[in-house]
C-alpha cells in the first residue's frame, strides 16, 4: 500500500470514527506506516500477534472465530492486518483515544456490543479495515450473494473494456430447473412415505434406503434459502441405527457432489473468467468418472446386488476425491475468487497435500488445468506482448488511455510507468517473485512492436504448471532475457541511443564549443530583444546557420535541434519546480507569465525532437532537465562572453593608460576577478560535474542489460548533474544568479563608459590638430570661429565632465567591487557550509578552484568566525 | 614553416593541401587556420612576408611549397632585406604598406569570423622587428576590435650576437609589443637552445629543431580552437583569463613531454601538471625563482592539456599544488591554474597519451626586459652604431623614438614589479599622485 493510500485511509477512518482529531491524521498515518512495514511477517509473527490479541480481548473465542472465518475466505493481507492490530493493542495511547471515542459515539459497528473497550475498538477497526480491504481486493465477503458478485464483476468489466461486453447467458439457463446435474429441488409436496421406515425389517430398510434418491422418501434435502447455500441430506431418523450410521457415512459424498456440481455450473458462466472455467472443466471430467461409478452402482442395484455395505465399499475410494473437490469449490466460493487468486488457492492446496500422493496428484491435475488458460495469457504476454484478457484475470493490466505520444509532452513518465501495471491481487502466489520480470518482458515487446518490428519471441513454447517451479521460471526468464535484449538492441544499436545522447550532450551540455561561439556571435542582436519580440523562425534559421558553419555540421542528428523560448527565466522556473512540493506554489503560480519581461537570452533554450522509442529515455522530463542545465550553462557562457568583450575593449586603453585613467586598473582587476569566477564555475560544472558523470553514464549504459536500467542510469546522470551544478539548491542558485547579474551590469557599465571614452578620445584627437590652427587663425576669422569654438568648448566641457565623472567612475567600480565581493564571499561561505553539512565534497572543489591562491580565505574565515559568534550569541 | 607542417599533420592534410583519406570525417575545425579553395584543397590562412628572399625560397623549395597561396607570399621587390636595421624595416614597411595590406585585407575578408591576427617574428633582426612593428601599429589601427597575438622570438642574449644593433631593435620592438599587441608569447632563443642541449641532448641544435619546438608550442596553444570542446573555444576566452591588465601581456610557455619527432625524453606523468619542463622560457628557472628568492609570482597560469585526462586527477594535482604552495600567485587578486582540456589530434601518433602546454603570465619575465634595457643602455650611452638609424626618416630629426621606447619599456618593467605587490591595484593612483606632487 502506498503511503498516499495509507494517509487517505487513515483520514477516512478518522472521519468514520468521528474523531475530531486532536493530533490529526498524520500521527496515525505515521503509526500505521510504521506498523505496516514489518509486513515481511512470517506466519510465526502472525500467530504471535493472534495470540496477543486473543489475550488482550475478553472474548478471545469470538475473535479467533472471526479470524478463522476471514482466513478461510482467503482474504489477502489478513496476517499483516492482524499484526497491525496487535501492535495497536500494544499502543496504549491509541487504544485510549479509540476507546474514548467509542464511548462518545456509540457506533453501529457489528461488534459494538463486545464489552471490553480496547477490544471493541480493535474489533471495530478490524471490521473497518476489513471492509476497506474487501473493497480493495474485491475478494471480500462471501456473504454477498453470487448474484451480487456477478453484477459487480460485470460492472467492473464494463468499466474496464468499454467497447466489449461479456455475452450474457441466456435466461433459460437459470429458468429451467432440470438443466442441472445437481439435485433438483422441486416444490412439490413432500411425499408422505407409505410406511414408516422404522417399521420395516432391517433388510427391507436397507433396500429402501439404497433405492431412495437424494430427494427420496426417506432422505430429505435440507437446504438454505439461497442457491449457493450448503445442502445437507437428512436421513429419516426412523432408520435402523446401524444402517443410519452407515448411511450417514455415505451421505457426505452426496453433499460434496452437490457442492461441486453447483460450483461447476455456477462458475461456468462467463463472468468468472477462464481460470474458473478451466477448473470447472477439470472438475467435470472427474465428475464424469463419478457418474460412471454411479451408473455401475445402479446397475448392480438393479441386479439386486447392492447392499448398503457394498455401496459404502464402492463409494469409499471416490469419497476422498469428492471431499477435496468440494473443499476447493467451497474455498473459491467463499473468497469469490477469480483468476490469479484461484490459482493461488489451488497452488496452496496442492502444496499442502504433500503427504498425500493421490490427493496431490488430483490437486496438481486441477491446478494444471486451471493454469492452462492463465498461462496462455502469460505466453501471449511474454512472447508477443499482447494482452487479451476479457475477464480481467491476468495480473497485468493495460491502460489504453496512456498514449506513447504523451511522453513527448507530459512532464512525467506516465506512459512507461502506467500503461501496463501489475495488479498485485491477481498474481498467483507461485508467480509473485516473477511478476516484475513478466511485466517488463511484455512491456519491452510492446515497445518493439510499436516500432513496427517483429516482436514475437522465437523461443515461444508452451508453459506448463508443475510443482517444480524451475521449469516455468526458466522459461519466463528466457523470455525476459530475450525481450530485454531485443529492446535494448533496438534502442542502443538500431536507434543509436548513445550517439544520440552524445549529440544531445553537444548542445545541451555545451560540449560543441565552437558552435556556441558561432551561435552567440550571430544571434547577439536577436537575443537582446525581449522574449516576446523575438521571431522564433528567425532564431531557428540562425541556429541552423550556426550549426552548419561549426563542426556540429558533422553531427548526423543536428537537424533534431530546435529553439525554444521559455516563458520564465531559469530562476523562476527552477523555483517553481522546487516549490511544487512546498506550499508556496500558489504564490508563484499566481505570477502571470505575460507579466514577466525577460530578454531572449534568458528565455532561450533548446528543444530536441525525439522520436519513439528513444522518447522512452529522452522523455519530456529528461529533456526538461537537460534544458535546465543548458540554460544555466548558456547563461554562464554568455556572461563569460560579455566579460571577454569588456576585456577586448580594454585593449584600446593600453596606450591611454600611461597618461590617464588610473582607476582603470581597478576596473581591470575586478573584471579579472569576475572572469575568474565565471570561468572556474564553468570549468567546475563542465569538467568536474558533467564530464565525469557522463563517463559514468556511458560505462553503465554499456553494462546495462535492459531498458529500465538505461532509464535509471540516465535519470541518475541528470539528477546528479542538476544537483552538482547547484541547480537544486535555491539558496546557492540565487547567489550565483545575483553574481552573474552583477557581472553583466558591470560589463554593460564598462562598455558604456568605454564608448564615451573612445568618442571623447577621438574628438580630442580631432581637436588636437585643430586647436593650434584655430588659435593661429583666431584673429583673422572671428565670426566663423564662434561656431567652432562653441563646438570646441562643448567638447572641452564634455572632456572635463568626463574627468569629473572619472571620480564617479571609480566610485561605481568600487561599488561593483564591494557588491561582487560580498556576494562571492557569501557564495563561498554557503558552499563550504553545504559541503560540510551535506557531505557533498564536489562542491568543496569549487571553493578550492575559486580561492586557489588563498585570496578570499581571510574574508571567508572572517565570515565563518562572525557566524559562529552569532551562533554563540544566539545560544546564550 | 614548421608550424604549418605540424598543423597539416594534426589535421590530416597533405603537403599539397589535400585532405588525406583517413581524415575526411574528422571532428576538428580545419577552418580555423585553413580555408578551402576548392573541394579538396586546404589553404593556410597565412601571409608570408620577408624583405629578403632567402627564407621564403627555402620554403618554396620544400615539399610544402604548394600548400600556401602563392599570392600570399610577399617578397620585397627591392630584395635587399632590412640589413638588421629596425629603422630600415620600419621604413620599408611604410613603403610597402599598400601592397601588404591588400593581401591582408583579402585574407581578412575571406575569414567568416575573424577574431585575431597571429604574427610570428623575431625582435632582433631588421625585418621581423622593424616591419613587424610597423605592421603591428597598422593592424591595430585598421582592425581595432581584433586581437593581435604575436609569437616573438627573443634573441640569444648570452652570446654576443652578430647583430650589433640588436638591443636597439629589441627596444624599439618592445615598445610596439607593449602598446599594440594584445598578447605576446615570448620564445626565448637562449632558453630554447639550452633546452635543446640540456634536455634533448642535442650537441648543436639547428634551426629546424628549434623551430619544431616552437611549432609544438604554437599548435598546442591553439588546440582548444581547433578541437572544440566545452570551453575555451575562442582566443579571447583563452587570453582574457591570462591577462588581467592589458599591459601585462607577455606570456611564457612550458611544454611536456618534450620531444622532437619520435625522440622522447623521460617519463611523463600526465597528471602532474606541475611537472612542466621549463621549456622555452626566458629566464633561468622561472619556475623556481618564484618560490626561491624574490617575490616573483604567477599572475595567471593556463594549462592546455591534450588527450584523455581524468578531470578528478587534474583536480587532485591542482590541489597538491595549492596545498604545498608549489606556485606562488599574485597577492592582489584571485589567481589559479586554469585548465583547458582538449582532444588530441587523431592523426598524429605520439608516444604519450597526454601532453600539456603551459601558458603562464609570470612576473619574472621582467628580467628579460631588464636585461634588454641593460644592453640597450650600454650601447645608448656610447651612442654606438646609430648612423644606420639616422639615415631612416623616423630618426632623421632626433633619436626621441629610442628614448620614448626606453621609457615605455621602463614603465612596463615597473608595472611588472608592482604586480608582485599586494597594492598593485592602487599602483596607478599612487604614481599619478606622485607625478602631480612633482608638478
Amino acid at each position: 500500500m502506498s503511503e498516499f493510500k495509507v494517509h487517505h485511509h487513515v483520514s477516512e477512518l478518522m472521519h468514520v470514527l468521528g474523531i475530531k482529531g486532536s493530533e490529526g491524521p498524520e500521527v496515525y498515518a505515521e503509526l500505521m506506516t510504521k506498523n505496516i512495514r514489518p509486513f515481511i511477517s512470517t506466519l510465526v509473527s502472525a500467530h504471535q500477534a493472534k495470540r496477543k490479541i486473543a489475550e488482550f480481548t475478553k472474548t478471545p473465542e469470538e475473535f479467533l472465530r472471526k479470524y478463522d472465518d476471514l482466513k478461510s475466505k482467503n482474504v489477502k493481507d489478513l496476517d499483516a492486518m492482524v499484526f497491525l492490530i496487535s501492535k495497536l493493542s500494544d499502543d496504549k495511547s491509541t487504544t485510549s483515544v479509540l476507546s474514548q471515542n467509542a464511548k462518545l459515539y456509540e457506533m453501529p459497528m457489528d461488534r459494538a456490543s463486545v464489552p471490553a473497550p480496547g477490544t471493541k475498538m480493535t474489533q471495530a477497526e478490524l471490521s473497518e479495515v476489513r471492509s476497506q480491504l474487501q473493497s480493495l481486493a474485491t475478494s471480500g465477503g462471501s456473504s454477498q450473494a453470487s448474484e451480487m458478485f456477478r453484477k459487480m464483476m460485470r460492472e467492473k468489466q464494463v468499466k474496464k473494456n468499454l467497447n466489449m461486453t461479456l455475452p450474457d447467458l441466456p435466461p433459460w439457463v437459470f429458468d429451467r430447473p432440470f438443466l442441472t446435474r445437481d439435485y433438483v429441488v422441486l416444490n412439490r409436496a413432500p411425499i408422505t412415505p407409505g410406511v414408516t421406515l422404522g417399521t420395516l425389517p432391517v433388510g427391507m430398510q436397507e433396500m429402501a434406503i439404497v433405492n431412495d434418491g437424494a430427494e427420496g422418501k426417506y432422505t430429505t434435502l435440507a437446504y438454505n434459502q439461497d442457491k449457493s447455500g450448503e445442502r445437507s441430506i437428512v436421513v429419516d431418523p426412523s432408520l435402523d441405527p446401524s444402517l443410519r450410521e452407515l448411511a450417514n457415512r455415505v451421505i457426505p459424498i452426496c453433499t460434496n457432489y452437490s457442492t461441486i456440481v453447483h460450483f461447476t455450473e455456477d462458475k461456468s458462466s462467463f463472468e468468472y473468467g477462464m481460470v474458473n472455467h478451466a477448473l470447472c472443466g477439470a472438475m467435470k471430467t472427474l465428475l464424469k468418472e463419478y457418474n460412471v461409478l454411479i451408473a455401475q452402482l445402479e446397475n448392480q442395484y438393479k441386479q439386486g446386488n447392492l447392499p448398503l455395505q457394498k455401496l459404502w465399499f464402492y463409494v469409499q475410494p471416490c469419497m476422498h476425491t469428492m471431499d477435496i473437490l468440494s473443499s476447493i469449490a467451497t474455498g473459491i466460493n467463499k473468497g469469490a475468487c477469480t483468476g490469479g487468486v484461484v490459482l493461488s488457492l489451488l497452488h496452496e492446496r496442492t502444496l499442502s497435500m504433500i503427504g498425500d500422493a493421490r490427493g496431490q496428484e488430483l490437486c496438481l491435475f486441477l491446478t494444471q488445468s486451471a493454469c492452462a488458460p492463465y498461462f496462455e495469457l502469460l505466453e501471449k504476454w511474454i512472447f508477443k506482448g499482447v494482452i487479451k484478457d476479457p475477464y480481467c484475470e491476468f495480473m497485468i493490466e493495460e491502460h489504453e488511455s496512456m498514449h506513447k505520444e504523451k511522453i513527448q509532452q507530459d512532464y512525467n513518465d506516465a506512459y512507461w510507468e502506467q500503461r501496463y501495471t501489475i495488479c498485485r491481487d491477481r498474481i498467483p502466489v507461485f508467480l509473485e517473485l516473477l511478476a516484475d520480470k513478466i511485466l517488463r518482458t511484455g512491456k519491452y515487446l510492446n515497445v518493439v512492436r510499436q516500432c513496427g518490428q517483429n516482436s514475437n519471441s522465437p523461443q515461444a513454447e508452451e508453459i506448463l504448471y508443475t510443482l517444480k517451479e524451475r521449469q516455468y521460471v526458466d522459461q519466463i526468464e528466457k523470455a525476459y532475457n530475450y525481450a530485454s535484449k531485443l529492446l535494448l538492441d533496438l534502442v542502443m544499436e538500431e536507434r543509436e541511443l548513445i550517439p544520440r545522447l552524445r549529440s544531445i550532450k553537444r548542445y545541451f551540455l555545451v560540449e560543441q564549443g565552437d558552435f556556441f561561439v558561432n551561435l552567440m556571435d550571430i544571434t547577439e542582436e536577436e537575443m537582446r530583444k525581449m522574449a516576446d519580440d523575438i521571431i522564433i523562425t528567425r532564431l531557428e534559421s540562425l541556429l541552423e546557420l550556426a550549426l552548419r558553419t561549426s563542426q556540429a555540421n558533422s553531427d548526423p542528428y543536428k537537424d533534431d535541434l530546435r529553439v525554444e523560448l521559455s516563458p520564465y527565466d531559469l530562476i523562476t522556473q527552477l523555483l517553481r519546480i522546487h516549490s511544487i512540493d512546498s506550499r508556496q506554489e500558489q504564490v508563484l503560480q499566481a505570477v502571470d507569465p505575460s507579466e514577466i519581461h525577460i530578454s531572449g537570452l534568458e528565455a532561450f533554450s533548446f528543444d530536441y525532437v525525439v522520436k519513439w522509442p528513444e522518447s522512452l529515455v529522452l522523455s519530456r522530463k529528461a529533456l526538461t532537465k537537460y534544458q535546465l542545465i543548458f540554460r544555466h550553462l548558456f547563461y554562464c557562457k554568455h556572461v563569460d562572453r560579455t566579460l571577454c568583450n569588456v576585456w577586448t575593449l580594454n585593449k584600446s586603453a593600453k596606450q591611454l593608460l600611461l597618461k590617464t585613467s588610473t582607476w582603470y586598473l581597478l576596473a581591470f582587476a575586478l573584471c579579472q576577478r569576475m572572469m575568474h569566477l565565471v570561468q572556474n564555475l564553468q570549468y567546475y560544472m563542465l569538467f568536474e560535474v558533467v564530464e565525469p558523470n557522463w563517463h559514468i553514464l556511458m560505462d553503465s549504459l554499456r553494462k546495462a542489460s535492459n531498458i529500465d536500467d538505461v532509464l535509471a542510469h540516465h535519470n541518475d546522470f541528470l539528477d546528479k548533474c542538476l544537483k552538482d551544478c547547484m541547480l537544486t539548491t535555491p539558496q546557492l542558485l540565487k547567489i550565483v544568479s545575483k553574481l552573474m547579474l552583477v557581472c553583466v551590469t558591470f560589463s554593460n557599465f564598462i562598455q558604456r563608459a568605454t564608448r564615451t571614452l573612445t568618442v571623447e578620445s577621438e574628438t580630442s584627437l580631432l581637436l588636437d590638430p585643430t586647436t593650434p590652427r584655430k588659435e593661429s587663425r583666431e584673429d583673422e576669422m572671428d565670426t566663423s570661429d564662434t561656431d567652432k569654438r562653441g563646438v570646441a568648448s562643448r567638447v572641452v566641457s564634455g572632456h572635463v565632465s568626463q574627468l569629473d565623472s572619472s571620480e564617479d567612475f571609480a566610485e561605481t567600480v568600487t561599488n561593483f567591487d564591494s557588491n561582487f565581493s560580498s556576494l562571492l564571499i557569501d557564495l563561498l561561505d554557503k558552499l563550504s557550509l553545504y559541503s560540510a553539512t551535506n557531505t557533498e565534497h564536489t562542491k568543496m572543489n569549487i571553493i578550492h578552484r575559486l580561492d586557489f591562491n588563498g585570496f578570499y580565505t581571510e574574508q571567508l574565515e572572517k565570515v565563518a568566525a562572525d557566524r559562529s559568534m552569532a551562533a554563540m550569541e544566539g545560544q546564550e | 614553416m614548421e608550424f604549418w607542417k605540424q598543423l597539416c599533420l594534426e589535421h590530416g592534410i597533405s603537403p599539397e593541401g589535400i585532405l588525406e583519406d583517413f581524415a575526411t570525417d574528422g571532428t576538428d575545425r580545419k577552418d580555423v587556420f585553413f580555408y578551402q579553395a576548392d573541394d579538396e584543397h586546404y589553404i593556410p590562412r597565412a601571409v608570408l612576408l620577408d624583405l629578403e628572399p632567402r627564407v621564403i625560397h627555402s620554403i618554396l623549395n620544400s615539399p610544402y611549397a604548394n600548400l600556401y597561396n602563392p599570392e600570399n607570399i610577399y617578397l620585397s621587390k627591392h630584395g635587399g632585406g632590412a640589413g638588421n636595421n629596425w629603422a630600415s624595416g620600419y621604413t620599408q614597411g611604410d613603403r610597402l604598406y599598400e601592397e601588404v595590406f591588400d593581401i591582408i585585407d583579402r585574407e581578412a575578408d575571406g575569414s567568416d569570423s575573424l577574431e585575431a591576427f597571429v604574427i610570428c617574428h623575431s625582435i632582433a633582426g631588421g625585418t621581423g622587428s622593424g616591419m613587424g612593428s610597423y605592421l603591428l601599429e597598422k593592424l591595430n589601427d585598421r582592425f581595432p576590435k581584433k586581437l593581435i597575438q604575436t609569437y616573438s622570438v627573443f634573441p640569444n642574449q648570452v652570446e654576443i650576437s652578430d647583430v650589433v644593433v640588436q638591443p636597439y631593435n629589441s627596444m624599439l620592438t618592445l615598445k610596439r609589443l607593449t602598446q599594440n599587441a594584445d598578447c605576446v608569447v615570448i620564445l626565448d632563443n637562449t632558453a630554447l637552445n639550452r633546452i635543446a642541449t640540456e634536455r634533448l641532448h642535442l650537441r648543436n641544435p639547428d634551426f629546424s629543431q628549434i623551430n619544431q619546438m616552437v611549432s609544438t608550442i604554437m599548435s598546442g596553444s591553439t588546440t582548444t580552437l581547433r578541437y572544440p570542446g566545452y570551453m575555451n573555444n575562442d582566443l579571447v576566452g583563452l587570453l582574457a583569463s591570462l591577462i588581467p591588465t592589458p599591459r601585462l601581456h607577455f606570456l611564457m610557455t612550458g611544454y611536456t613531454p618534450l620531444t622532437l619527432g619520435t625522440e622522447q625524453n623521460g617519463e611523463v606523468d600526465p597528471t602532474q601538471v606541475s611537472h612542466y619542463h621549463p621549456s622555452p622560457h626566458p629566464t633561468p628557472h622561472p619556475k623556481h625563482s618564484g618560490t626561491r628568492d624574490s617575490n616573483f609570482c604567477y599572475i595567471s597560469i593556463l594549462n592546455i592539456i591534450q588527450g584523455e585526462v581524468d578531470p578528478t586527477q587534474v583536480h587532485k594535482s591542482l590541489q597538491r599544488i595549492r596545498e604545498r604552495k608549489l606556485a606562488q600567485f599574485i597577492p592582489w587578486g584571485p589567481a589559479s591554474i586554469q585548465v583547458a582540456l582538449s582532444r588530441k589530434s587523431p592523426y598524429v601518433q605520439t608516444a604519450h597519451r597526454v601532453s600539456g602546454l603551459m601558458l603562464a603570465n609570470h612576473t619574472s619575465i621582467v628580467s628579460l626586459f631588464e636585461r634588454t634595457c641593460e644592453q640597450y643602455d650600454k650601447l645608448r650611452k656610447r651612442e654606438a652604431f646609430l648612423e644606420q638609424f639616422r639615415k631612416e626618416p623616423i630618426f632623421k630629426d632626433n633619436l626621441d623614438e629610442l628614448d620614448d621606447s626606453r621609457n615605455v619599456v621602463q614603465e612596463l618593467v615597473d608595472e611588472y614589479h608592482a604586480a608582485t605587490r599586494p597594492d598593485y591595484i592602487t599602483w596607478g593612483t599612487q604614481k599619478a599622485s606622485k607625478q602631480s606632487t612633482k608638478a
